[in-house]
């Protein structure tokens, strides 16, 4: 018997379908809606270059999404290092065939599409952390020794990305992966010994000048913007004038003067959230922020609910990835948070962030549909249960 | 149990979160939206000014003296040029650009901001600017933009009426700016205001009425679109109409600076320095009012050069001086008409006769007439005939200095006059008041003597005065009207009805001796009878006057230097007034020749010139522009030829 048959084979396609927690498709879907409304906007009431391209992107995401819920959560259990090492790879191969933009190497070519290693790595270390310590007895979770294997994990990424040099990205990577050790019961006490030593690490990288000057000045500059309004915290007073005149109600959809008139970069991608507040006020931007907090308390609820630890594990770390990217990215664009080039997930255009967000919120659904399965160990059994 | 804490603890802490990016969104949106609405109009939004035509100057039958012409300029817009030293040179071919231009573009290349156009030539012809925009594709960054600037089509002939305009100083704009959006009028690129002249004193009048309009930029500056304020248009400034007859101007100016002696073989002929005023002497309207030689108004306008500049300054000729208000001369024998008055009002009779032998004995030394072997016995109007030094020496001991001072006074000198044009001199009428004044920190110097009184009789000594107080002295005893010169005849909204003239306080009769004597100067072989018109309708009556400005001068035999043979600063001025029709007078002149030497030489013939293009034209008889009603003339419509630098730069498109 094939071990890699679908589901809908045994229970009909009917039945299969009712499986999908259709409330995360739904929500998942008003974002990306939001996401084409605005860029649609950006480009002046244009489908091009940004709102097709983002719809077809999506279509072809939710796809994936679809075919990984179908795919067995053992089957993702299997493949989460093979998946690591890959990423691992394609992150190794951008120094050396990768592409510069922006001043940073992010980006590799591979047959005709473009690349953003970065992206792919952050499920593929959330699958092979949760995949680590789905296998290790939670009595050595905080035991030192088994905590070489999982900081490892994290560290060669996060330093493949710092030396991209993308230091928003890294963060992220880093946060994620230390969220996964934590939800994995890592005691306390470790915690706030590494802390300590991850500040000092910190410190040490400032003292040794591995931070490009611009990365120094994007980070302190968010602290007080006007006091350089042309320089680097410019973008920065032009966003937040830019929230701020939208107003409760807003300046109206296609009507924000700040973005046509090009006060604001990167209006498609890092500062999307900047027009749509512009335009849609208060209203708008605490509405998108509701739409965000129900996907995330979806995904919780999944995670809460699923009974392998595998699964719990990397939905949930997908939930936080995916919601500390709308935290550093809205807080950046208002000034919280440093400007570290971090999108809005599904409504920013890119699309290797698009894709590898609908793959994780796959595996989130395949955690979904697997809930009840707690060991994941064979296919039969597996089978044999739902049936 | 673990892994629940840890997801619940995680969930409610990005919840937490979500609350603090919720509340930063209530601080931007809600709580401060009014401060970020400002700042992003701020942002966008500014206004503009846009910048009043100059209102024009005629003259009095429409024919433009100050007008505005289109002016061809090229600029560039440096961000987007890539090679700007190459982009010059490209343009240069077109248009030539000395290497200094080409150098003061870069360095404003560098000064402003780098959409902000900096002008890399201007006034082009409208060949030279279709060959720009035709090349324009071309040249990157390169653009061309039609201006105004102010023109002055009779260049030197007319420059001391209209003045010219100059890019406003700082303390003007102290001066001037008083409210915000005149200061920011003012300090408009190329923005000129009146320096000198009516373009000076009317320069409110002219300049008009900023407009503004609201521009929407984008984040670097450049104008996305423009929303024109209907209520706020620019208006251009008001239209003034000059009593000056441009023709006759033209005319007085090319007269003025004949040479006055013909020059030897092969010489170049000595440049004159003169000044004419002809008044109507009903209306006060000054015709004409030239001094030569005079400076190109254009050149202040477009920036002087510095080396145009010194030699102007430097010019002993005092091309700079308005001398028809500014200068300031003994006015000579022109005097005795004054003295003569004085004496009749003194009581003494036109009848009153004294012998000249040529020289009296007074005080311890001899006053020697002019003509050496005296005139024999002469009347009051043989006196003015013969123009003898004598009976005004003799007249002088029976007339106080004050009674003299007091008619001069009456008839105009001493006087500024309320012509809206700055740098008149006051000149000097002499009596014991103001030589108490004038030597007010010297009192051993304060009395006055009766000798001094003997020159004063004759037109030297203390007294002085300018070309426009004698036109205004010979128009009051033409007419015996106070007739005060003016040269505004009309504003925008119409003509400015003439003045009523009062008459002067005195016994016509008075005049009557002073008036045959002018006629008999000219027409019955007096000492301008060269000077004559021939015209029976307009007989000429004048007087000559010829001031001294050095003492006498001896060569080694003793005998005396001819006053032409003399070093030119040296010589004489020469002095001639006079007015016309001799019985129903309508016309006035004074001509003022400096160093002319001669009253009836210099003077008397170019007065005369002038006089005959004034009668023969008698513009006061014609029908005047009215800037309310009467369409300009149009510059090639004129009847007569303009000088051939006085042609229109550039054509029309």
């Amino acid at each position: 018997m094939n071990t890699l048959v679908l589901p809908d084979r045994r229970g009909g396609l009917r039945k299969n379908l009712a499986a999908v927690n259709w409330w995360l498709v739904i929500f998942l879907s008003l974002l990306a809606a939001t996401g084409v409304a605005t860029l649609y906007s950006v480009a002046d009431g244009s489908w091009t270059p940004w709102a097709l391209n983002h719809i077809m992107r999506y279509a072809l995401g939710l796809m994936i999404l679809m075919i990984a819920a179908f795919i067995p959560l053992r089957f993702w259990l299997s493949m989460s290092y093979p998946a690591y090492f890959f990423s691992l790879g394609l992150l190794a191969l951008v120094p050396v065939i990768g592409e510069i933009n922006m001043g940073a190497q992010r980006w590799i070519v591979i047959g005709g599409f473009q690349l953003q290693p970065s992206e792919i790595m952050k499920v593929a270390l959330v699958m092979a952390l949760a995949r680590y310590y789905h296998g290790l007895d939670f009595k050595r979770v905080s035991n030192p020794i088994y905590l070489v294997i999982p900081l490892a994990m994290i560290s060669l990424p996060v330093a493949l990305v710092f030396l991209q040099p993308d230091l928003g990205t890294a963060i992220l990577l880093g946060l994620s992966g230390i969220v996964v050790i934590l939800l994995a019961g890592l005691s306390w006490r470790i915690v706030v010994v590494g802390a300590i030593l991850g500040l000092m690490g910190v410190v040490t990288v400032i003292q040794l000048d591995l931070i490009k000057p611009y990365q120094i000045e994007r980070i302190t500059s968010f602290t007080n913007p006007e006091a350089d309004p042309l320089g680097a915290g410019y973008h920065l007073a032009q966003s937040k004038i830019a929230i701020g005149s939208g107003g409760v109600t807003g300046k109206g959809y296609m009507n924000g003067t700040q973005s046509q008139l090009d006060f604001l970069p990167e209006m498609h991608t890092d500062f999307i959230f900047t027009i749509f507040g512009e335009e849609f006020g208060f209203f708008g931007t605490i509405a998108l922020l509701g739409l965000y907090l129900v996907v995330f308390l979806i995904g919780t609820n999944i995670a809460m609910k699923a009974k392998s630890h595998y699964g719990r594990l990397v939905t949930m770390g997908i939930c936080i990835t995916f919601i500390s990217y709308v935290l550093i990215n809205t807080g950046m664009v208002m000034g919280l948070a440093p400007v570290v080039g971090v999108p809005l997930p599904l409504v920013s255009y890119g699309g290797t962030v698009m894709l590898t967000m609908m793959a994780a919120f796959g595996l989130v659904m395949s955690t979904w549909i697997n809930r009840d399965q707690d060991t994941l160990r064979t296919s039969m059994s597996y089978y044999g249960r739902i049936n | 149990m673990v892994f629940s804490r840890r997801a619940a603890l995680f969930s409610g802490g990005s919840m937490l979160l979500f609350g603090g990016i919720g509340y930063r969104l209530w601080q931007l949106q809600v709580r401060d939206h009014d401060d970020y609405q400002v700042r992003a109009d701020n942002n966008r939004f500014n206004q503009r000014v846009i910048v009043p035509l100059r209102g024009e100057i005629y003259d009095r039958f429409g024919v433009p003296l100050a007008t505005n012409r289109q002016n061809f300029r090229v600029l560039l817009v440096a961000e987007e040029v890539k090679d700007i030293a190459g982009t010059l040179a490209e343009v240069s071919k077109i248009v030539e650009l000395t290497p200094q231009e080409q150098e003061r573009v870069l360095l404003e290349v560098r000064r402003k901001r780098a959409f902000t156009p900096i002008e890399v030539a201007d006034n082009l012809s409208w060949e030279d600017f279709a060959r720009i925009n035709f090349e324009g594709p071309k040249l990157r960054g390169i653009h061309t933009e039609v201006g105004y600037t102010r023109d002055y089509p009779f260049k030197d002939k007319a420059a001391f009426v209209v003045g010219y305009v100059g890019s406003p100083s700082d303390s003007d704009i102290d001066a001037i700016g008083d409210d915000e959006k005149t200061e920011r009028l003012l300090r408009q690129p190329g923005f000129r205001i009146g320096k000198a002249g009516l373009e000076r004193s009317y320069d409110e009048e002219l300049r008009g009425k900023p407009g503004s309009t609201i521009v929407q930029v984008n984040a670097h500056g450049r104008v996305i679109e423009e929303y024109p304020n209907e209520s706020d248009k620019s208006i251009q400034g008001g239209t003034l109409g000059l009593t000056i007859d441009a023709e006759l101007q033209m005319a007085a100016m090319e007269v003025l600076a004949r040479p006055i002696i013909e020059p030897a073989e092969g010489e170049e002929p000595e440049q004159v320095s003169a000044s004419a005023v002809v008044m109507d002497v009903e209306t006060g309207d000054i015709i004409v009012m030239a001094s030569t030689p005079a400076y190109d108004p254009n050149e202040f306008n477009v920036g002087i050069r510095q080396s145009v500049w010194a030699s102007l300054n430097n010019d002993p000729l005092k091309p700079l001086i308005n001398k028809p208000l500014a200068g300031n001369y003994p006015p000579g024998s022109t005097f005795k008409l004054l003295t003569a008055i004085a004496a009749q009002e003194a009581g003494i009779k036109p009848s009153h006769r004294v012998h000249c032998s040529g020289r009296i004995w007074y005080g311890n030394r001899f006053f020697n007439c002019w003509k050496r072997g005296g005139h024999g016995t002469l009347d009051m109007k043989g006196s003015i005939k013969h123009s003898c030094d004598v009976y005004y020496w003799d007249l002088a001991q029976r007339v106080d200095i004050d009674k003299i001072a007091e008619v001069a006074h009456r008839f105009g000198l001493g006087e500024i006059y309320d012509l809206d044009i700055g740098t008149q001199s006051k000149g000097v009428v002499p009596s014991r008041e103001w030589k108490k004044n004038y030597f007010a920190s010297t009192p051993e110097r304060q009395t006055w003597f009766p000798g001094e009184t003997l020159s004063v009789a004759i037109g030297q000594g203390y007294v002085t005065a300018t070309p426009l107080q004698l036109a205004v002295m010979t128009a009051r005893i033409a007419t015996g009207k106070q007739v005060q010169p003016r040269l505004i005849r009309a504003h925008a909204d119409g003509v400015v009805p003439p003045p009523v003239i009062p008459d002067i306080e005195i016994k016509l009769e008075d005049l009557d001796a002073v008036r045959d004597g002018m006629n008999a100067v000219t027409n019955e072989w007096g000492t301008a009878a060269r000077s004559r018109l021939e015209d029976p309708d307009w007989q000429m009556a004048g007087k000559t006057g010829t001031s001294q400005v050095a003492s006498l001068q001896y060569d080694a035999r003793g005998n005396r230097v001819k006053n032409e043979d003399m070093p030119r600063h040296l010589r004489d001025h020469a002095l001639f007034v006079a007015f016309a029709p001799y019985e129903n007078p309508k016309y006035a002149i004074s001509v003022v020749v400096e160093h002319g030497s001669s009253g009836s030489g210099a003077a008397g013939p170019k007065a005369r010139d002038i006089m005959k293009a004034v009668t023969a034209k008698n513009p006061s008889a014609l029908p005047a522009f009215n800037p309310a009603t009467d369409e300009p003339v149009k510059m090639a419509s004129l009847a007569y030829e303009l000088p051939a630098s006085a042609k229109p730069v550039g054509g029309a498109p």
